[in-house]
């Protein structure tokens, strides 16, 4: 007898593959490859100052010292000989949305930015390839002090002492391969800083479209939230895809001071030819509170895992993530927590689904160090299989140096519950629906954290139709 | 020697991808097994077990290419080290009643390498208890074994293991299981001795609906350590697996533990669980922990969970409230966890052998 079986559709990825040409004489772009000569192109093109052109280079010194991890998903198909790793359109950075190039404009317009600006953000920040090309804050949020702008205004203009002390502070060069590149090949990004006691009523989002095929970018955020200070931060990223590997190797630096409060969410949806090796870090100072929300549904390999320090006494870090491994995909994501403060607590809650071949990996370190007296952990992760050609790994370590810490873990791997399945059939639910409700409240946690608008795309990226097939 | 490595290498700066030893080993034959009495049903022999005679063994039976936990370094230490093998046999059919007690005294400036080898005949059941102690608590030496099992069809092997070496004791214990069909392994660990300790295990539950369940416990106090590899490969339809490990930590002691739960394609069905349960009772402890579920079959079930860290706060106040001191509560929890996993050796002796053990280890 035929088995029916029942499937979920792959992400549709058609809004994010649209691509315009584009023109040589519009894009101001580096030869493919990283050398000395390369490094201090960018530097000049950039106008660094010259202590950030020796960080450059003594950074891609390190590189080059620094092996390729040995642990995570094959990243072979990425030759850096093949990357250019700065391309920038000739306009600049723009301050009005029409002023911004009208190929490039549309593709934002299609992406709806302009709009989120207009009904939900209080600045936004727009990265095409290497560079900002639109820039704009809200009256009310300047007024209250909030100074959002590029890094590269930032790095020259009268913050450069702030951004030198904090820049790659917290990511060192040699913390990994793809940090030291970044050092030496960094460009774009967004700075911000919000004055003690200040909250952000409305989130800051920054959104990054790669557009160049065989480009990397290289994007370095930095935000600094002062004491008692309050922010949502959104980032959102995507490409076209292209036959060639692209490389994503941004780096954001955070600095969350005594009792404030910072929200970082992610979407991230690179085309699946991108090699997505970014790196993030928080670090929280007393009574402090950093809150992440990722979902990963893009690259074709991704090592993602957003670290938090907690340095300070009564400090806490939550961290929601999904991952969506589809097709040709091999997803390696998760969290790195270091609670270094008293009655600090963590909590890290991670979903990931696998279907159509695809891979997924929760990889996470839970370090608890001696000082860390009356600390409190929580790692929970779960992964749904949807076929048996996927994969799903979980790699959970846990580090701890105190007896006056509880720490709690659990991990589940599985399918969809055929008791599930039947308890909602016996309520009048077709299999299919059934099915559907299941996956969509195994991914709901997430998506309840994420703003109305982010919420929406991250279920329009899983399309959870289900269908009836004979199989 | 590399030893204990990972299946799924994780970030280097853990320190749990695997275990470089540095020391060099230099035997000297001393502190031999001794096998107490052969039960009935049981055969005792220094031979290959495939030159027995004592069951009609396929041809492709090979007990000596079952893979151990420790990894390809130790399988070449131990062939080098150990020429003889000591091999216990159940015949085809028969349960034997009794255990099987295989005892190693280890005294100071003993050195000593062996391997041994269970096998268990289709429908058969044998219990071999496998004892390493010293009688100086501060004996020094090296005491490694290979433990190779083959459990055949609708067989059940249930393997003790207890380590009540001397605190100077650098201690290799070494493991491979493979399982058929309906088989069933069930192994019984006790930790309690020895300075720097290291497990490898490995289970390949290759047999349809072949079973393995493992129970852990370990007291590591001072300066000890214990260094854990469990490795189970779900290869079978509807196979199942379960590993509990459970144990304290006081002082400057140090535990690595690493398990995981391999569900390979085609083990369809199967389901495999880990728990790990550790009471930290010091400020100067180290403790490791890394559960891994590998997964690339959708029709399966793979669970773990980890507790870690010092007695619950509610049932220090429900001690306390009884007249308990909080070190008199932890003690007792210490023990509790202990027990639990004692009670499953079901032989008195090794039972009392355990309680002066602990009794002494926290005078």
């Amino acid at each position: 007898m035929a088995k029916e079986r029942s499937e979920v559709k792959d992400i549709d990825r058609s809004l994010y593959d649209f691509r315009y040409e584009e023109k040589e004489e519009d894009f101001y772009k580096v030869r493919e490859g990283l050398t000395p000569e390369i490094v201090r192109e960018i530097s000049r093109e950039k106008h660094d100052p010259e202590w950030m052109l020796e960080f450059r280079l003594k950074s891609l010194d390190i590189y080059n010292e620094l092996k390729i991890p040995e642990w995570g998903p094959d990243i072979s198909g990425l030759n850096m000989d093949d990357i250019v790793t700065y391309v920038r359109s000739k306009t600049g950075m723009q301050a009005a949305w029409e002023d911004v190039p009208s190929d490039i404009k549309d593709t934002f317009e299609k992406l709806g930015i302009p709009e989120a600006e207009r009904t939900s953000l209080a600045g936004v920040g727009a990265q095409y390839d290497s560079e900002l090309v639109y820039h704009n804050v809200k009256e009310e949020v300047l007024a209250q002090g909030v100074i959002y702008t590029d890094m590269e205004s930032a790095l020259t203009g009268e913050y450069e002492g702030m951004v030198r002390e904090h820049f790659m502070k917290l990511v060192p060069p040699t913390d990994h391969k793809f940090a030291a590149l970044h050092g030496a090949v960094w460009s774009g990004g967004s700075f911000v800083y919000v004055p003690p006691g200040v909250k952000v009523e409305i989130p800051l989002q920054s959104y990054f479209r790669l557009n160049a095929a065989g480009a990397g970018q290289f994007e370095h955020t930095l935000i600094i939230v002062s004491e008692g200070a309050d922010l949502h931060f959104i980032e959102g990223c995507s490409a076209p895809k292209y036959n060639v590997a692209n490389l994503h190797a941004g780096c954001v630096e955070l600095f969350v001071g005594k009792n404030a409060r910072l929200r970082y969410s992610t979407i991230e949806n690179w085309s699946k030819n991108m090699y997505n090796l970014n790196t993030k870090r928080a670090i929280c100072e007393e009574g402090a509170s950093m809150e992440w929300v990722s979902g990963s549904f893009g690259s074709h390999v991704s090592y993602l895992y957003p670290m938090t320090i907690l340095k300070g006494n009564d400090s806490h870090c939550e961290f929601t993530g999904i991952t969506f491994a589809g097709a040709g995909q091999n997803l390696d994501t998760g969290a790195k927590i270091v609670q270094l403060g008293e009655r600090t607590s963590s909590f890290i809650n991670t979903k990931s689904i696998s279907k159509s071949g695809g891979e997924s990996t929760f990889r996470s370190a839970l370090t608890i160090r001696e000082g860390a007296r009356d600390s409190k952990a929580s790692v929970s992760c779960a992964s749904l299989m949807l076929d048996d050609i996927s994969r799903s790994d979980t790699i959970p370590a846990m580090d701890i140096r105190t007896n006056e810490a509880d720490v709690g873990h659990e991990a589940k791997i599985g399918r969809i519950s055929d008791d599930a399945v039947f308890y909602l059939m016996s309520r009048g639910i077709s299999e299919e629906d059934a099915k559907a409700m299941i996956v969509s409240g195994f991914a709901d946690n997430v998506s309840k954290e994420l703003p109305l608008e982010y919420a929406v795309e991250m279920n329009n990226l899983i399309q959870l139709e289900m269908k009836g097939a004979i199989g | 020697m590399k030893i204990n490595s990972l299946k799924s290498l994780t970030w280097n700066a853990l320190k749990l991808n695997e275990v470089i030893l540095e020391d060099k080993i230099v035997l000297n034959g001393s502190g031999k097994a001794t096998v107490e009495k052969i039960p009935a049903g049981a055969m005792i022999g220094n031979e290959s077990c495939s030159d027995c005679g004592g069951c009609d063994l396929k041809s492709s039976f090979n007990i000596r290419s079952v893979k151990c936990g420790m990894g390809e370094e130790a399988e070449a230490f131990f062939a080098e080290a150990s020429k003889d093998v000591l091999m216990v046999h159940a015949r085809p059919g028969r349960s034997v009643t009794e255990p099987v007690s295989i005892r190693y005294l280890m005294e100071n400036g003993d050195s000593n390498a062996d391997r041994v080898e269970i096998h268990a005949a289709e429908d058969s059941s044998i219990t071999v208890i496998m004892d390493y102690s010293s009688s100086k608590r501060e004996a020094r030496g090296f005491f490694g074994v290979q433990t190779k099992i083959w459990v055949g069809r609708n067989a059940k092997v249930h393997l003790v293991k207890v380590n009540l070496l001397g605190s100077g004791f650098l201690c290799l214990d070494d493991i491979g299981v493979f399982v058929e069909d309906n088989g069933y392994f069930d192994i019984t660990q006790m930790c309690l001795g020895g300075g720097r300790n290291y497990i490898g295990l490995s289970a390949a539950l290759k047999g349809y609906k072949a079973e393995f369940n493992g129970d852990m416990g370990y007291l590591c106090l001072n300066d000890q350590s214990l260094d854990m590899n469990y490795y189970i490969a779900h290869t079978g339809r509807k196979t199942g697996s379960s590993l509990n490990v459970k144990g304290a930590l006081r002082d400057r002691a140090g535990k690595n533990f690493r398990g995981t739960i391999d569900l390979i394609r085609g083990a369809g069905g199967a389901h495999g669980n880990e728990l790990e349960d550790v009471l930290l009772l010091s400020d100067g402890v180290v403790n490791k922990t890394l559960p891994v579920i590998l997964c690339d079959e959708e029709d399966v079930e793979g669970t773990h969970g980890a507790s870690i860290g010092r007695l619950s706060s509610d049932m220090l106040y429900y001690m306390q409230t009884r007249g308990f001191s909080k070190y008199e509560a932890e003690l007792l929890a210490t023990k509790a966890k202990l027990n639990s996993v004692r009670n499953l050796i079901k032989d008195e002796h090794t039972h009392g052998r355990i309680q002066y053990y602990m009794e002494e280890a926290f005078k």
